[in-house]
């Protein structure tokens, strides 16, 4: 069964970028502009991984995002994986976004292959 | 349409339309390189197969018996509770373990009586040959079966062979096939002695619980014995292809 993936990106340019990139892979992937949308998109979806933008608009940003899904129920037994996307210089939002559960972050402008190499390795691990 | 708004549905910039040609085209790239990669793997895993059979061929004049290490080792392991892909690739490795035979003299190879204290030592280097011709791949498959190759003649209580490694020390690929690997040979003619019965074989493995081999193993491989039995016969009378043995797993 195809692994599915939820990104939360809010430039639709790059969100089409990370479509087109996952897709090389045999991905099922879902694509929301906000954190809030994110909450609803992940009961329904139950994605086994999460891409998150981690300034995206609105009272809620990738990081709440993010903790929220660690802390909510596991699906299938295990909760979804998250990856950070975050602009070069944003180190205290790389620390408080793997202080609250995300699994590894990758920096913008992505490298496709490193981000196709990082879903791998995270979909593997689960 | 008025020109003088712009709208919510503009097409894209013919910038962003190039940048997606290009990522268009690094996804063919990526595919092509997947593609070769794996081809590349399977060119290499092939001959180092043929190269087991090679080996094997020389003392049993068959080759079935490694076909059976591989299946076995996969059930056992899946038995034990490992994954489905550490299971499936040890799978892979097994059939391996025994190619650096191809390096042992006939003299020692097929001597029907005991060997001599020399000829042991010259016995016992198929486990590091079998290493090295496996190489230090960067590639898992034959990462694992080179381990397998150094480590299947090691034995639980610390007197085996080469490192003398005891207990979890030796690789959980190593203790896996020392034991199928044995069970699999009592029940093979050599040119030394006839086959074993079923039951002569199994009262043997079971003598070697915790001396020669990690007793859970001897354990799981006796609790499973009859599904375990029934893949041995099937793997003798349906003979699968090589090309079962190699791929993706």
């Amino acid at each position: 069964m195809a692994a599915k993936i939820l990104v939360v990106e809010d430039q639709p340019e790059i969100r089409r970028l990370i479509r087109m990139t996952l897709e090389f892979e045999d991905y099922e992937i879902s694509e929301v502009s906000t954190a809030f949308e994110g909450i609803e998109a992940v009961d329904r979806l139950q994605p086994d991984l999460l891409l998150l933008d981690v300034m995206t608009p609105g009272s809620m940003d990738g990081l709440d995002l993010c903790r929220h899904v660690k802390r909510g129920p596991a699906h299938n037994g295990r909760q979804p994986s998250v990856i950070l996307l975050t602009a070069r210089g944003q180190q205290p939002d790389i620390d408080t976004g793997l202080a609250a559960g995300a699994d590894a972050y990758l920096l913008k402008p992505f490298s496709p292959l490193q981000l196709l190499d990082t879903v791998k390795q995270m979909l593997v691990g689960a | 349409m008025n020109a003088s708004y712009p709208s919510l549905h503009a097409e894209p910039l013919a910038d962003t339309l190039q940048l997606e040609r290009v990522v268009a085209d690094l996804g063919r790239m990526y595919h092509e390189r997947n593609q070769a990669l794996e081809d590349v793997t399977r060119a290499h895993h092939e001959a180092l197969l043929q190269l087991s059979l090679a080996a094997e061929y020389r003392d049993n004049d068959t080759g079935v018996h490694i076909v059976r290490i591989g299946f076995l080792a996969k059930a056992l392991a899946l038995c034990l509770g490992k994954d489905e892909a550490y299971a499936c690739m040890l799978g892979r490795a097994a059939p391996m373990h025994d190619v650096g035979k191809i390096a042992t003299p006939d003299a020692v190879l097929k001597k029907p009586g005991p060997l001599t204290e020399s000829e042991r030592e010259i016995m016992k280097r198929h486990t590091v040959d079998g290493a090295r011709i496996l190489g230090r791949s960067k590639i898992p498959l034959f990462r694992l079966a080179a381990e397998t190759a150094l480590s299947h003649h090691e034995r639980w209580d610390g007197s085996g062979y080469p490192a003398g490694l005891a207990g979890e020390d030796i690789p959980l690929s190593g203790r896996i096939v020392a034991v199928v690997d044995y069970f699999d040979a009592l029940t093979m003619d050599r040119v030394y002695r006839p086959a074993f019965s079923i039951e002569t074989s199994l009262a043997m493995l079971t003598e070697q619980r915790g001396a020669a081999f990690d007793p859970i193993i001897v354990d799981t491989f006796l609790a499973n014995f009859p599904m375990l039995l029934e893949l041995h016969q099937y793997v003798t009378k349906n003979r699968p292809a090589l090309e079962e043995l190699i791929g993706p797993c």
